[in-house]
Parts: C-alpha cells; sequence; structure tokens
C-alpha cells in the first residue's frame, strides 16, 4: 500500500493500481467510460476520467495513470470540473433524449454520469444526428447508433478478448461507427459479452429487449450447468422469469465473460417444450399424470428389477443428485450399474493417479503458466470460457502454447507450434512425447502411430521442457474414452512426471470432462467400479456400453435416466436404440429428447438449472453452489426429493428431507470434501485440493507403462477417418432456446480441399458419410487446414446423428455423393 | 428494418449508420484458402508486402492498395481475398479501408483525380478549378474525381494529383487538358508536373 | 544564404548514390559508426537539433531516451507530411533522398536500432518510388541492410506507404498505421521510447530532422551550432504558401526575422495586398498577424508570440480574404482528419464546424462566439493526441483576433438571411495593421 493526497486527504492505495481505482479506496469517485481492465491496458479514449495531478501541467486521465507515494491528486477543482462538463457536454451532443423507452435507462452509466458530473445543461442547439434505430447486429444483439459513444469497449473486445475481430469502428472522426464487415452479422461465440460491455443503450439484448426495467427485477446469483466451464452468473428475474443471464464475475472460473450459450440458453427454461408434469406411457402415449401415480409406476418397476436396474447420470446432474442415484441403485436395489460417461471406463487406479490434488491445474494457472498444451479437446467447444484464458495467457503474459489435436483449433493461430494427430491418437501421441522427453522409446515408430513426424514431437517437446517449471496440460476426455483410453492416461501421467509437473504450484493437468459436472459426479461415485470419493466398491458394475449391451440382451431390465440422453451422446447409438426398446426407462428430463419421446415409459419433469438447489464441481475441483433463482414451473419437483421418494417407496429411505441434508451426506461419503458446508462453499465456490481434506484422496498407481507403439491408425486406401467433435452449439437447449435456434449444429462433413478434390465434391454441397450400412447425410465444408485423410462430422447434433457410425472404436467411412 | 422517415432528413448523413446487418449472410471469420480464390499476382504481391516486416499485418495497407489497384477499389471481394492472404478477418480490414481516404469502398473510375481544396490551394482557386474539373470530366466511369485535402504541394497551388502524379500550379483551363491526357494514356500536363519544378531561387533574406 | 540541407538541391541526379557520393555524401556515416554511440548522442544533444515535425524537441535527448538494453529497437521517420502548407520534406526526399537514409542510418547507430522504416503519406508515391531506387542502392552499397560498411550493425530499412491520413503523422497513430491498423493516437506514457512500434523501444523523427544528422556529423557540434540562434540551432527548410509571389522551400538560418522569409524570399502577397494573417507554423499554429512579422523566426520567438513555429510551413493570407472562410476550412479539415477515438476532438471538430456553418448561413448571433470560444477551451489540453488543440488553436486565435470581423460577419449574414438592408462590409473589418479589402460573398462558397 503506498499513500496519496486526493483532494486534500490521505488515502492508502494498492501500489500498482490505477488512479480511478485507487481512489475507490478513499470513496473518492472518478467517472469513467472507456476503463475496463478486463479489455486490458486503459486507451484513454473517452477523457472522463481527467484529473489535476500536481506537478504534471496537463490534467491527466486517471484511468491510466498509476498511483504512486506521496502524489497530490485534485478532482475537484474549477479546471477539472470544466473538463468533466465538457466531455459530458461533447458526449451529449449527438445521445438522444430516448431514455425513458431505452433498455439501459436505470443501470446506465451515462445516464449516472450526466447527473453526477454533468452540467445540466447543453449548449448545443443544432440539430442532433438521427438515424434509424435500433438495427440487428445479430440474430442476438440490436444496435443502436444513436446511442453509441464510441468508448471503444465493444470492439475491444471483439479484437483483444475473444479474438473473433468480427466487430470494428468503421468510417472515422465524428463518422465513425461500430459495424461489422459488409453487412455480416456478429455470430460469435463470445458476442453477447458487449452487450454487458456497453456503457450506454447502443448494444442491447434483443432477447431481453423491453421485457423489464431494471428497478422492477432482481438479481439471483448461481452457476451455469450447461458446459464443464461452469461460468458463474446472475439471473435477472421478473415475476418468477428468467430474463436474462450476467456474468457474476469470478476471476479463478470465468474472468467476468460467459459464453452465448451460458448468456442465451435460458430461454429453454420458459419454452412451452418444457416438461412441467410427470408422465407415463400409456397404449404408446406418454400421459401426464399425479406424481403419486408416475412415483408408484416408477417404484414398481424398480422394485421388480433389483439387481437388474442401471442408471445413467447425465452432465448437469448435480453432486447431490447423481450421489443419491448411486445410493438408490447400489443400496437399494443392489445394482452397481451406474456411469456418468460415455466412453469406455478408466481402470480406477489411474482415475485416481489423473485427479491427484498434487497434479491439479487451476484455471488461472492456464493463464500464467510458461506453456500449455491444448491435448485433444477444443476449448471453445468444450467448455468455452477457456478458450479466452488461454488467449489472454497469450496475449498479456507471453504464455506459450502448443496444441495437439486431431481437427484445426480456433487457437492454432495463438499457438507457438500446432501438431494435428489421427483421431484418436492422443495416447501415441502421449508416448511418442514421452520418448522424445527422453524415455527411450522408439521415437520414429511412435510418432508415426500418432501420424506425426518426428520433428512435430520433438519441436513440442522442447517448448514444453524448455518453457519454464509451470506447464499446464489441458486435455479433454476424448484422450482417454476410446479403447486406447488406458495406455493415453498413464502416457497422460508419464510425461507428467518427466515435465515435472507435480511439483510446482502453477504447473499440473487440467482434464475437461465431457459433462457439465462430469468431475463432481466421478467423485460422487456415479461410476461403475467406484464409490463415493473415488474409492473401489466390491461390486463393479457395468459401463455405459455394458449397459446398454445388458439391456439389449435383456440382462437388465430398467434404465433410469437422470438429465442423460444416450441416443445423442453415446456411441453405437443402434444398439442403445435397440436397448431402450427393451427397457423400462425412466426418464427425469426437462425437454422432450427423442429418447423420452420414443422409449421413456416414466417422465419425470426435472429442474432446470435455475431452479436448482445443490452443488457441482468444477474440473479445477472448485465446488460450486446453484441457488435457486425462481420457485419451480408447473408440477417440477427436486430432482433428490424424487429420487428420495422412490427409495422409501421400494423400502430404502435415505434420510433425506431437505436439499442441504443431500448436500450433507455428500460431504460425509466423500472423504476429501470431508465438512464442507454450503455457507463454506458460498458464492465463490471452494477448491477441494486446497483443503486439509485433501490428503484424503486416495493415491492412485499409473501401473505399467508399455511404450510399444499402438497399432497405427488404420491405412486409409480410398477411404477416409472418421473424426468427430461436438461444438458448443450441439445442446438441446440452443435448439429450443428461440434465439438461439440458428446456431443449432446442423450435420456437416468438414473435408480437405485434397479429399474433396478426389472425391469430386463441392463445397456446400450434400454428401453422404456412409460405415457398415449406416449412412450420415451431410454438407461437405472444405476446409484449407484439415488434414488430409480425415472427415470430420460434428456429434449430438438434434438430426443425422454421427453415432450410428461409431461404437468407440476407430472407424474407415466413405463419403460420397447421394 | 430500414424505413423512410422524414426526420431522418437532417442532421449529419453518415453512411452505414442506418445499414442493419443482412441476417442471412454467414458471420465474417477468416476466409477459407479452400473456397477463396485469390489473383496469383496479387497473392504472390501481398506475400512480398508481409515478408518485409515483423509482423504480417503491417502489410495491410499496402496489400489493401495492391488489392485496389487489381479491383479499381476495395470491392467485398478484394478485402476478403486481402484477408484469406493475411490471414486476418475482413472486417479488420474494413476498418481500414473506410479510415483511409485513399481506400475506395465504392466502385469508382480507375484514374484518380484528386484536387487539393485545402488552404493554400483554395486562397489560389481551387474552387474554381475544381468546378472546371467536373464540367470536363462529367460523369466519365473511368475518372474518380474527387476533392483532396493539403496534397502536400502549396508551392504549386492549385494542384492536383492524377494517379499520383503532381501538376500545378493549374488555371482552370487546364481541366480538359489533364481529361484528354488521360484519356488518351499519356503524361498527364506534362510541363505542370512537380517534378521539374527547381527549388525557387534562394535569394538572401535580409 | 545558408544551404545545408539543399546544398546542390536542383542538380540534376542528386537522387543517384553516385552524385550524392561525388558531392560528398556518405562520408557521416563511417565517421560515426567510428565513434560510439554515446559520442554520437552526445553530439546530437550538443548539437542543439530541435525535431523539425511539429514539437520541437531535442532529437539527441529523444533518441538517448531509448532503454540500452539489448531489445529490438527501431527508428522510424515520420514522412508523413500532410499538415496544411507544409511541404518541405517531400522536397527533400525527391530530390536529395540518400541524405535521409543516411540520417537514418546514424540516428538508428545511435540509437541502437536494427530496423528502420519510413513512413511516407500514400500521396507521395512519386517522392515513395524515389525513396526505394535510393534505399536498394544504398543496400547494394552496404550503406544498409547487414553488417553495415562491413561494422557489426545491421540496420534494414523498408519504406512504408500510408494510404491517406493527416492523423498518421502523430508518431503514435503513424505506429499504428506502420502495424498495419487504424492510425489511431496511443495513450502516452508509455512513450515510443519505451513502448513504440511492435512495442519495441522506438525513436521517431522527421524527415528534415533526420536529414540534419549527417551534417551534425560532418560538421561536428562547433560547425553546426554557428547556423541558428541559442535555443534553435541549424537551418530550417521553411514551406511558404498561401497569398505570396513566390511560393516555395526556402532553407533559412533560424532565427531570420519571419519578414525577410514572407517578403524578402517569398516575394510577399501580391501587387497592392497586405498580410492580414499568415500561419507560422503550418494549419495548427495559432495565427499571427502583420504586426507579428518581425518576429524572428525560430522557435522560442514563435512560442512567445503565443504560436509555434511546428512543421515550419508559412501559410499567408491577404487582405483580400475573410477570416470566416479560412476559419472553416481549417475547421473542416479537422474534423476530417480526426480519427475518432477521444471525445473532445471527434465532438468538437464536428460542432465547431456546424457553429462556423451557422455563422455562415446567418443564422447565428454573437453569443454563438462565446460558445465557439468555449469550446475550443474544452478541446484544448484534454485530448489524447494534440490534433484537437490543433483545430481548437488556431480557431481560438481567430476569433480572439479577429472578432470584430466575425461579429460584424454574423450581423451582415444574418441581415443578409433576412432580406434586410446589408451594413456595408468595409466599415466592419477592423484589424489592426490591415487594410480592409473587398469582402467576398460567402454565400456561394464551396464545402
Ligand atoms: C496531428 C499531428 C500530425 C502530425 N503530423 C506530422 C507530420 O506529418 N510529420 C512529422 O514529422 N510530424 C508530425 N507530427 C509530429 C509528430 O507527432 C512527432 O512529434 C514528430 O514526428 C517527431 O519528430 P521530430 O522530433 O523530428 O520533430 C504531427 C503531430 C500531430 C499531433
Ligand atoms: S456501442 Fe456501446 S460499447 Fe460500443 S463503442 Fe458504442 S458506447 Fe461503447
Ligand atoms: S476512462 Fe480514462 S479516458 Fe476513458
Amino acid at each position: 500500500m503506498i499513500t496519496l493526497t486526493i483532494d486534500g486527504r490521505e488515502i492508502q492505495a494498492p501500489e500498482n493500481a490505477m488512479l480511478v481505482d485507487g481512489a475507490k479506496y478513499g470513496d473518492v469517485e472518478i467517472p469513467y467510460f472507456c476503463y475496463e481492465p478486463k479489455l486490458g491496458a486503459p486507451v484513454g479514449a473517452c477523457r472522463m476520467c481527467l484529473v489535476e495531478v500536481e506537478g504534471i501541467p496537463k490534467l491527466q486521465t486517471a484511468c491510466s495513470t498509476g498511483v504512486k507515494d506521496g502524489m497530490v491528486v485534485h478532482t475537484q477543482t474549477a479546471r477539472v470540473r470544466d473538463a468533466q462538463e465538457g466531455v459530458v457536454e461533447f458526449l451529449l451532443i449527438n445521445h438522444p433524449l430516448d431514455c425513458p423507452v431505452c433498455d439501459k435507462g436505470g443501470e446506465c452509466p451515462l445516464q449516472d454520469i450526466t447527473f453526477g458530473w454533468g452540467a445540466g445543461t447543453s449548449r448545443f442547439i443544432e440539430p442532433k444526428r438521427h438515424f434509424v434505430k435500433p438495427l440487428e447486429l445479430s440474430p442476438l444483439i440490436a444496435i443502436d447508433r444513436e446511442r453509441c459513444i464510441v468508448c471503444y469497449r465493444c470492439v475491444r473486445f471483439s479484437q483483444e478478448i475473444s479474438e473473433d475481430y468480427q466487430l470494428v469502428l468503421l468510417e472515422r472522426g465524428a463518422n465513425s461507427f461500430v459495424g461489422t464487415f459488409d453487412g455480416h452479422p456478429y455470430v460469435a461465440p463470445f458476442s453477447g459479452n458487449i452487450i454487458e460491455l456497453c456503457p450506454v443503450g447502443a448494444l442491447t439484448s434483443r432477447a431481453y429487449r423491453f421485457r423489464a426495467r431494471p428497478w422492477e427485477v432482481e438479481g439471483g446469483g448461481s452457476i451455469c450447468t450447461l458446459c464443464p466451464a461452469q461460468c458463474n452468473v446472475e439471473f435477472t428475474v421478473r415475476d418468477e422469469r428468467v430474463l436474462r443471464v450476467l456474468a457474476r464475475d469470478h476471476e479463478d472460473v470465468d474472468d467476468g465473460w460467459l459464453c452465448d450459450k451460458g448468456r442465451f440458453a435460458y430461454q429453454a427454461i420458459h419454452v412451452d417444450e418444457r416438461i412441467v408434469e410427470p408422465m407415463v406411457r400409456e397404449g404408446g402415449e406418454l400421459r401426464a399424470v399425479g406424481w403419486d401415480r408416475a412415483l408408484e409406476t416408477a417404484a414398481s418397476a424398480l422394485a421388480g428389477a433389483a439387481g437388474k436396474a442401471a442408471g445413467l447420470a447425465g452432465g448437469e446432474t448435480t453432486n447431490e443428485e447423481g450421489f443419491l442415484l448411486g445410493r438408490l441403485l447400489r443400496e437399494g436395489l443392489r445394482s452397481p450399474h451406474l456411469d456418468s460417461r460415455a466412453g469406455t471406463p478408466l481402470p480406477l487406479a489411474l482415475r485416481q493417479a489423473l485427479a491427484a490434488p498434487a497434479l491439479a491445474a487451476t484455471v488461472p494457472d492456464l493463464e500464467f503458466a510458461h506453456a500449455v498444451l491444448v491435448l485433444d479437446c477444443e476449448p471453445v467447444d468444450d467448455a468455452p470460457i477457456l478458450d479466452l484464458r488461454l488467449r489472454k495467457g497469450v496475449r498479456r503474459n507471453g504464455m506459450r502454447l502448443a496444441i495437439a489435436t486431431g481437427r484445426p483449433s480456433t487457437l492454432d493461430s495463438n499457438a507457438e507450434h500446432s501438431v494435428r494427430i489421427a483421431p484418436g491418437a492422443g495416447g501415441a501421441l502421449l508416448a511418442a512425447l514421452d520418448a522424445a522427453l527422453g524415455s527411450g522409446g522408439d521415437l520414429g515408430a511412435l510418432a508415426a502411430a500418432a501420424g506425426l513426424a518426428v520433428d512435430e514431437v520433438r519441436t513440442l517437446a522442447t517448448l514444453l521442457s524448455e518453457a519454464g517449471e509451470d506447464v499446464v496440460i489441458l486435455w479433454g476426455e476424448r484422450l482417454t474414452d476410446g479403447p486406447g483410453g488406458a495406455h493415453a492416461a498413464r502416457a497422460l501421467l508419464n510425461v507428467a512426471r518427466r515435465l515435472g509437473l507435480h511439483g510446482p504450484q502453477g504447473a499440473g493437468l487440467l482434464g475437461i470432462p465431457a459433462g457439465a459436472n462430469g468431475r463432481g459426479l466421478a467423485e460422487v461415485g456415479v461410476l461403475p467400479d467406484a464409490g463415493p470419493g473415488l474409492q473401489a466398491v466390491e461390486t463393479a458394475g457395468r459401463p455405459a456400453a455394458g449397459i446398454a449391451a445388458g439391456l439389449a440382451d435383456g440382462e437388465l431390465s430398467t434404465l433410469y435416466l437422470l438429465h442423460a440422453d444416450p441416443l445423442r451422446t453415446h456411441p453405437d447409438r443402434t444398439l442403445w436404440e435397440r436397448a431402450l426398446e427393451q427397457a423400462t426407462v425412466i426418464a427425469h428430463e426437462s425437454t422432450m429428447t427423442e429418447t423420452v419421446r420414443r422409449y421413456a415409459t416414466v417422465v419425470f419433469p426435472a429442474e432446470s438449472y435455475a431452479e436448482k438447489e445443490g452443488t457441482v464441481t468444477h474440473p479445477d475441483g472448485r465446488l460450486q453452489r446453484l441457488r435457486p433463482a425462481i420457485g419451480n414451473p408447473g408440477q417440477v419437483r427436486s430432482e433428490w426429493r424424487v429420487l428420495a421418494e422412490l427409495a422409501e417407496r421400494i423400502g430404502h429411505g435415505l434420510g433425506v428431507l431437505t436439499g442441504e441434508m443431500a448436500t450433507g451426506q455428500v460431504v460425509e461419503a466423500v472423504p476429501f470434501y470431508a465438512r464442507l458446508t454450503l455457507e463454506d462453499i458460498g458464492g465463490r465456490g471452494v477448491r477441494w485440493q486446497e483443503r486439509v481434506a485433501a490428503s484424503a484422496m486416495p493415491e492412485g498407481a499409473p501401473g505399467p507403462f508399455d511404450l510399444e507403439p499402438l497399432p497405427a491408425a488404420p491405412a486409409a486406401n480410398g477411404a477416409l477417418r472418421l473424426g468427430t467433435f461436438r461444438s458448443i452449439w450441439a445442446a438441446k437447449e440452443v435448439e429450443i432456446s428461440p434465439s438461439l435456434k440458428f446456431l443449432a449444429a446442423r450435420q456437416r462433413a468438414e473435408l480437405s480441399p485434397t479429399d474433396a478434390e478426389r472425391l469430386g465434391v463441392e463445397h456446400g454441397e450434400p454428401v453422404e458419410v456412409v460405415h457398415d450400412g449406416a449412412s450420415v447425410h451431410a454438407i461437405a465444408a472444405v476446409r484449407a487446414n484439415l488434414p488430409a485423410g480425415t472427415v470430420f462430422l460434428e456429434e449430438a447434433t438434434a438430426t443425422e446423428p454421427v453415432n450410428i457410425l461409431t461404437d468407440g472404436e476407430q472407424r474407415l467411412v466413405q463419403v460420397r455423393r447421394p | 428494418m430500414t424505413r423512410d422517415v422524414v426526420r431522418f432528413e437532417h442532421g449529419s448523413r453518415v453512411p452505414g449508420w442506418d445499414d442493419a446487418v443482412d441476417l442471412t449472410k454467414d458471420p465474417a471469420q477468416i476466409p477459407d484458402p479452400a473456397t477463396t480464390p485469390v489473383p496469383p499476382e496479387l497473392r504472390a504481391q501481398i506475400e512480398e508486402y508481409m515478408s518485409r516486416y515483423p509482423d504480417r499485418r503491417s502489410a495491410a495497407l499496402p496489400a489493401l492498395r495492391a488489392a485496389q489497384n487489381h479491383h479499381t477499389y476495395c470491392s467485398p471481394e478484394a478485402v476478403d481475398q486481402v484477408a484469406c492472404v493475411m490471414r486476418v478477418t475482413p472486417a479488420y480490414l474494413a476498418a481500414l479501408t473506410t479510415f483511409y481516404d485513399m481506400l475506395e469502398t465504392e466502385p469508382k473510375g480507375t484514374h484518380a483525380v484528386y484536387v487539393c481544396t485545402n488552404i493554400s490551394c483554395s486562397l489560389n482557386g481551387a474552387e474554381e478549378l475544381y468546378e472546371a474539373f467536373q464540367e470536363a470530366i462529367g460523369e466519365d466511369p473511368d475518372i474518380n474525381l474527387r476533392t483532396f485535402e493539403c496534397l502536400g504541394a502549396c508551392d504549386i497551388a492549385p494542384m492536383a494529383s492524377v494517379d499520383g502524379t503532381y501538376i500545378g500550379p493549374l488555371a482552370p483551363g487546364d481541366a480538359v487538358t489533364v481529361r484528354d491526357d488521360i484519356k488518351a494514356d499519356r503524361p498527364v500536363l506534362d510541363a505542370k508536373q512537380l517534378r521539374h519544378r527547381k527549388v525557387v531561387p534562394q535569394g538572401d533574406p535580409s | 544564404m545558408t544551404a545545408l540541407l539543399f546544398e546542390n538541391i536542383d542538380e540534376e541526379g542528386l537522387n543517384t548514390l553516385e552524385v550524392y557520393e561525388r558531392r560528398g555524401g556518405y562520408r557521416s556515416l563511417p565517421k560515426a559508426l567510428a565513434m560510439t554511440r554515446d559520442e554520437v548522442l552526445d553530439t546530437l544533444v550538443e548539437s542543439g537539433l530541435r525535431g523539425r515535425g511539429g514539437a520541437g524537441f531535442s532529437m539527441g535527448k529523444k533518441a538517448s531516451f531509448l532503454p540500452k538494453t539489448d531489445m529490438e529497437k527501431y527508428l522510424v521517420c515520420n514522412a508523413d507530411e500532410s499538415e496544411p502548407g507544409a511541404f518541405k520534406d517531400r522536397e527533400l526526399m525527391q530530390k536529395n533522398p540518400h541524405q535521409l537514409i543516411e540520417g537514418i542510418m546514424i540516428g538508428a547507430y545511435a540509437a541502437g536500432a536494427n530496423r528502420a522504416f519510413i513512413f511516407i503519406r500514400g500521396e507521395y508515391d512519386f517522392q515513395a518510388d524515389i525513396l526505394e531506387a535510393a534505399v536498394a542502392e544504398a543496400y547494394e552499397a552496404g550503406y544498409a541492410g547487414e553488417r553495415i560498411l562491413d561494422s557489426e550493425h545491421t540496420i534494414t530499412l523498408v519504406v512504408h506507404r500510408g494510404a491517406g491520413a493527416y492523423i498518421c503523422g502523430e508518431e503514435t497513430a503513424l505506429l499504428d498505421g506502420l502495424e498495419g491498423k487504424r492510425g489511431s493516437p496511443r495513450l502516452k506514457p508509455p512513450f515510443p521510447a519505451n513502448q513504440g512500434l511492435y512495442q519495441g523501444p522506438t525513436l521517431i523523427n522527421n524527415v528534415e530532422t533526420l536529414c540534419n544528422v549527417p551534417h551534425i556529423i560532418r560538421l561536428g557540434v562547433e560547425g553546426f551550432t554557428k547556423h541558428g540562434v541559442e535555443g534553435s540551432r541549424g537551418t530550417k527548410v521553411v514551406s511558404v504558401s498561401g497569398n505570396v509571389q513566390r511560393p516555395g522551400n526556402y532553407e533559412v538560418e533560424l532565427g531570420t526575422p519571419s519578414r525577410n522569409i514572407i517578403y524578402g524570399l517569398a516575394g510577399g502577397p501580391p501587387e497592392g495586398r497586405e498580410v492580414k494573417f499568415w500561419f507560422p507554423g503550418g494549419s495548427s499554429a495559432p495565427i499571427l498577424t502583420g504586426d507579428d512579422l518581425d518576429l524572428p523566426y525560430d522557435f522560442d520567438s514563435m512560442a512567445k508570440a503565443g504560436s509555434m513555429l511546428g512543421s515550419g510551413s508559412i501559410i499567408v493570407i491577404d487582405d483580400s480574404n475573410a477570416v470566416l472562410d479560412v476559419a472553416l476550412k481549417v475547421a473542416k479539415f479537422y474534423r476530417h482528419e480526426s480519427c475518432g477515438k477521444c471525445t473532445p476532438c471527434r465532438e468538437g471538430t464536428n460542432w465547431t464546424v456546424k457553429m462556423l456553418e451557422r455563422i455562415e448561413r446567418g443564422e447565428a448571433t454573437p453569443m454563438d462566439l462565446e460558445i465557439m470560444a468555449g469550446v475550443q477551451e474544452r478541446i484544448i489540453g484534454n485530448c489524447l493526441c494534440v490534433l484537437g488543440d490543433s483545430m481548437a488553436m488556431p480557431i481560438g486565435s481567430m476569433i480572439k483576433k479577429f472578432r470584430d470581423e466575425f461579429e460584424a460577419h454574423i450581423e451582415r449574414a444574418r441581415a443578409e438571411a433576412d432580406g434586410g438592408p446589408v451594413p456595408e462590409p468595409s466599415a466592419l473589418v477592423g484589424v489592426a495593421g490591415a487594410e480592409p479589402g473587398p469582402y467576398p460573398s460567402t454565400a456561394d462558397a464551396e464545402d
């Protein structure tokens, strides 16, 4: 802390603060518009923050002047007042007087600053300029150019934070305006943040426009569970309806940004498609019945399926819900068949080793690391907000980024080194990397198995070993969910050890699970071979694929789907169709998914994330708390309560009467969560690795690691390797939110120019991707930077599902014109 | 969404301010080389420019001027091509084409006639000169006639720049000759080209 | 008569390496390379050379601000020359490009820069072609590029063409322009000497400033400081234009009486006309009147008179012109050239133009003059760069020095607009020292 004098009073401020922030420590407010530290270095554009600093003749911008010990600052002198009034006067010259019908009114910095620092009158008597307004900037955002004060915030976001560089200032001088190239809409994964950044009503949410005034709404803080990034959000609520989602700045989680899915998919909470009553299938039709009938039907089905019941939990399931499902199945029905992952299970010892607290990297580590390797994941799709973190690390902190993925990454241009591996060859790459780092394996053969040249692996190895001690490997579940998953996990642990990632605070692994609460669900025991706390269970159950097979051939009879939709997310759709056909399906769902519509026997309406109470665990181990912002619509009941009632009805009470009791049970059962309370978790969350109880995490063992190269990816000879990816927009919430619908993922086949030419396929043409009689129709997308020999299809699309072609093994497919 | 509203008649009119985006278009990301053909000469030229600088983006202005020469103006297609070679978004370049005076964003004649109308030139009759040019050139689609801020040749005021060649001092009567020279592809008004001009005899100031 | 930069300026072929060398060129570069960096810097500081681009800051001091670390450093030559009235750099580059190149090489050596750029305005294509040819020759001869003159110093030089924006003359906007962005000024600090081009330490100097450098090395401190006066050493290439009989570039000793430049060299206004007012340093300098003609033309005298030497470009306006016309030209120029980044400049230039147009249309009252003067005051000193001031200062000075004429105009234009009796113009123009001339009608003035 240093001491400076502002307006005659001595105040203490932190050493490297800018004056605008430093002044707050002395309760002095200096007005500003363009300053926003989240956007990077100050630009000094608006000139609102001018103050007098003794010893400097010109007025200085407080947003860019650092506090210094002994500095003497005046914010109230006639000179300063005149400059401030001047800037307000200038800004209002062309600003329209439509505050009464402006969405921003009441929460508008320009309004507040005019009131506080303006002269109250204007000498401008020329006609104000008027324009047609509002105009679309995108399907999500409206722009009102009359209101814009050219503060540069929105364009800085697009250019320097999301780096999509689609939004720019056009023209110059007084003609400057915010726009895009040649009338293209500003559509990008993070575009909605500009609405929150705009200090006036120039950029407004088309979904929120005219829905409410600031004084009629309440804010409710919670967590977005639409993806593993688990951003902290604030719901804007009016009359029990969520009308808007704002960021609830948490620098260890989201850095104050949201993706557009998180910002706009709240609409899915209030659509007509929402299931709000319990239903039972009668005569082939789902019919609304009361809770009692539904519970009874489900309970008797379960009771009759002891030992033959199975459960799948989807990614948005909370820790409490997953835990109770586990108890219901394992204790109540003696059925250990339970999974929260779609892929091949990993041996438990490996899971434990991967989750070791000493190896755990945090979200901020991505930003401050010396180097980060992005391995087999696409952050913008898999955990979008991390994409911004990585960009920030490269841009501001000189973090060195390396990428190893099958499909070209949007981060490639920020990376120092990018390699393209064959789909499913992440493990091979790691083995090669391990060899390059000195394990003594046959680098040539190992690199070839990954589809890489030796030099590419060497460069990667050098980058990671020489960058500095803080190295983070950000890997996606894709790495370990195939048949070679265990090999890949061992190789990953080996590489981590060789790079010394166990030691330093800022180094480690960060795995992005496929499901939003994938980490939490594993830790509370929603795994076939592990109970709460990643502890081995006596009798291991079947993993997801085994459940499908068991149901299909009659060895299992009843399936409990807790927010899970295997037809969408799990490989081998054909098998799942057979399985669901055979089984009694109890589905806990909020919307009419295909699984529910075609196969559910009993449907329980599920809560939306804005209605939920409970906890989830962030990929970096942070337990975060969901708090209900609105009441449950229709007859919706909390899932924990439904699970508890079912257990009661089959004669195995769980002893849960409140949501908090459920949390209590989780905390008690998971040794490394021990004694955590909801109060502890609070609004900011707690990383369990930072608590004493972390030592209760079972120590895993990587087991013997075989450096023999895996069999090389199958030779294509005329066929193409099939790669898949899941886009950020492949989500049911996107499909049913009116304003996001237009983004919903549609099946397309990404081809390299070489393959496209060989196959005679043009960009934009329909094609058919075929394997073993099954086919997927897609639109061809020819991309120059795609590696030849592979075709990429999207996972989890609403139609033309790719999982009809896959069963988890590598696939060769034919691409042809239909 | 655009409608004609009378009250928009007054106040300053700024091109672009009234335009909404076209929601049927895709967002403009960095163009994919696989689907963006670029004339090879233009590509080679842009790549050569990029090689001159430590950061490829420094080549943006020369590259856009090259594309403008190729396409007669910075058309959306031209911008897309530059964006594709330079690996930047077209919007990055649109921010430049609308900022810099020499980059044209509307179709224009291939020959540029800039008539300086800044202080020194207008003190010496630039307005009449410009009118004479307007009359001589009329609606000729090959010639892009426009007024320009000070071109840095007040010593030959009033003056004009024809495709980069400075000529002056001009009399209104010169406009027709200039037009004819342009149309005949001759050096314009050779006698009045700046390159012939000697530094004025440096007398003893006292 | 003095000729340093203009020595042999009209000699055929001086733009070629051969003639330049024959005339003694490229002798200072090896001499400088034989000195240590600090010696060169000291020489530059002691020479008293002040920047010729506008701000008049000591060139040697600025060069010595660059950190002495071994990070990548840059020298950028500012050849944007877009200020109304300025055309001296054009002459220097077109006729004697090697003089500039030699200056750049010495400057880069002194500053420890390995890469140099010349940012030349896009309209100067002819001069840019000449420069590029000269740079190629210099590379060929080993004066530029890898290991110049077989020393261990590598200094590359690239000619970068702008595309039409006055603001790119402002040094930080120039850097953005050179980085391939919109030419918008950056916040200072950090100053370019610490964080400039590509975030590296950067020395930015005007063409004429750098052209002086070989002469300073050649003449030594003592020889160079013989030129000019205390505080303003050396000669100045002055661009004289407007209402003068012999417009052109003149190299004079700094400190030469202004009258001698305007009348003696440039021949003064046409027969029968008097100087009504003049811009001593391009259109951004506050105006001076006929009363100020005897001031010595140097940095400090101009500053003391409330104006500035700026780029050293004199625009003379004779008594046949109305001050309003010139004010409107100036204001429109700056409105057109404002980058739009900061509020006071973007809005203030626009507002000022609108007010001046209203005066012209006869829709203003004398109170509007008050407002206009107030607006200028709220611009001055409050902008991100000094472009806003560059309009506000001359406009402010015009209102101050020609208030009577503005007021008379307001009355007359209002009367005209109302169709009432129009007061006699000659009776209303009251400018110290200036003969009232016939008053051109503003009704048909062009935009
Ligand atoms: C709006 C504006 C325009 C300028 N234009 C030029 C210019 O065209 N040429 C120039 O050399 N300096 C120009 N300058 C001054 C530069 O910012 C800078 O001070 C100068 O290039 C430094 O070089 P010097 O120290 O050699 O004078 C301009 C400044 C401003 C504020
Ligand atoms: S639209 Fe809003 S955020 Fe963007 S420049 Fe204008 S006022 Fe600032
Ligand atoms: S907040 Fe300081 S200039 Fe805008």
